[in-house]
């Protein structure tokens, strides 16, 4: 059986091999060659795509870039949501590479946020963890960090590198013994077919008799509707980078091995795909 | 994210002898579920005359800071941090009735509001 800690790599490793294409409408000098990514699941499209602009760029004019975006099948793809998450959300059961359109002009700014550099990544990237150790620790663990550390977790995430990230992230995966678990799990459900972005509430890994609360325990409290009835035939896929884990996982388990960098658990429900 | 037309949130005053504004009458009564926002002012940031407000849940954090900038009557250049519990700065497309949901306290969303960063 796999130790704990090779999940956490395999979670780290994840990759989606994508094509850009060029949208068909921009101005190019000559024609423009698709290009093709491996992206890490657990980064984001902005941090990741500097040689997807450097290609593009080679056949246009500067004056007719502006903010580079993305879109899939007419979906704007939010950067500041990981990769892994808009892949599972939105291309899941679609054929690889993952084709995704690229664009540098008319920017879409009902639908996504502006990102003129890393540095607002990296201020997105650290805010999601001082939510998430407010919900896990009432922030007494990220408090205690000093910059360098946070800086640590940040630098581990852009350069990739599973080590350096992991020696602070573990800290902010411990918790008091006798507690049995974090105070809250932080978690967001994203539904393909809603008019909110997602569902976030505040849930505890055990419940006050000592019960522990699984992956099933948390949906039939926020979102009943993903569980089937026993003699209903499944109508959603319950999605974490990638996979579907079973339904008696414990939720704290899953808090500490299959979050993102973000130390948010980040979980698709997509319908079962009708063949 | 657009700057858009709504309609100004409707005030809850402290004093009892400011008259309330007339509550807008639309949609069910879910969709109509408003919560109380505290805001609170961070360093030499202009204090709001009016602190206490009720906001529509799927308002979103973007649409508050355009709120309280052009009450402050901020200039375009200007930018302003928005915290909730002192501790992070939402996202701007973050619903506040989420935030409420998860950091609210005494049947309120406290947020600080501030002209610079102040807690990184």
């Amino acid at each position: 059986m796999a130790d704990d800690k090779d999940v956490l790599r395999d979670v780290w490793f994840g990759r989606i091999p994508t094509c850009f294409t060029l949208y068909q409408d921009e101005i190019t000098e000559r024609e423009a060659e698709p290009f093709y990514l491996l992206l890490p699941r657990m980064s984001y499209l902005t941090l990741v795509t500097d040689k997807v602009k450097k290609h593009f760029l080679k056949v246009m004019k500067a004056e007719d870039i502006e903010e580079m975006w993305f879109d899939f099948e007419g979906t704007s793809l939010k950067w500041h949501y990981p990769i892994g998450l808009l892949f599972d959300l939105h291309a899941s059961n679609t054929a690889l590479p993952w084709s995704i359109t690229v664009h540098f002009k008319n920017f879409p700014e009902r639908d996504l946020l502006h990102c003129p550099s890393n540095s607002v990544i990296e201020a997105h990237f650290m805010s999601s963890i001082k939510e998430a150790d407010a919900l896990k620790h009432k922030s007494q663990v990220i408090n205690d960090m000093q910059k360098k550390d946070h800086k640590q977790l940040w630098m581990g995430l852009q350069n990739d590198k599973f080590d350096q990230f992991w020696a602070m992230n573990r800290k902010l995966m411990e918790y008091p013994t006798e507690e049995g678990g974090f105070r809250y799990i932080p978690f967001r459900i994203y539904l393909t077919m809603s008019d909110r972005p997602f569902i976030q509430k505040l849930f505890r890994p055990i419940s006050p008799d000592g019960h522990t609360h699984t992956l099933g325990d948390l949906l039939k409290e926020v979102y009943p509707v993903a569980i089937p009835n026993d003699d209903e035939s499944k109508r959603y896929q319950v999605v974490i980078h990638g996979i579907e884990p079973l339904l008696e996982t414990p939720l704290q388990w899953l808090s500490e091995h299959l979050s993102h960098p973000d130390n948010f658990l980040h979980i698709s429900v997509i319908p079962v795909p009708s063949d | 994210m657009s700057a858009n037309a709504e309609s100004p949130t409707e005030t809850q005053k402290d004093e009892p002898s400011t008259p309330q504004q007339p509550t807008e009458d639309s949609g069910t009564a879910d969709e109509k579920k408003k919560i109380d926002v505290l805001l609170k002012a961070v360093g030499d940031t202009p204090i709001m005359k009016t602190k206490k407000w009720s906001v529509e849940k799927g308002r979103t954090v973007q649409s508050l800071s355009q709120f309280i900038s052009r009450f402050l009557k901020m200039e375009a250049n200007e930018q302003l941090f928005i915290y909730v519990n002192q501790s992070f700065s939402p996202s701007p497309d973050q619903e506040v009735g989420v935030l409420f949901e998860c950091f609210g306290s005494d049947g309120k969303l406290v947020l600080h509001y501030c002209k610079s960063q102040a807690w990184g």
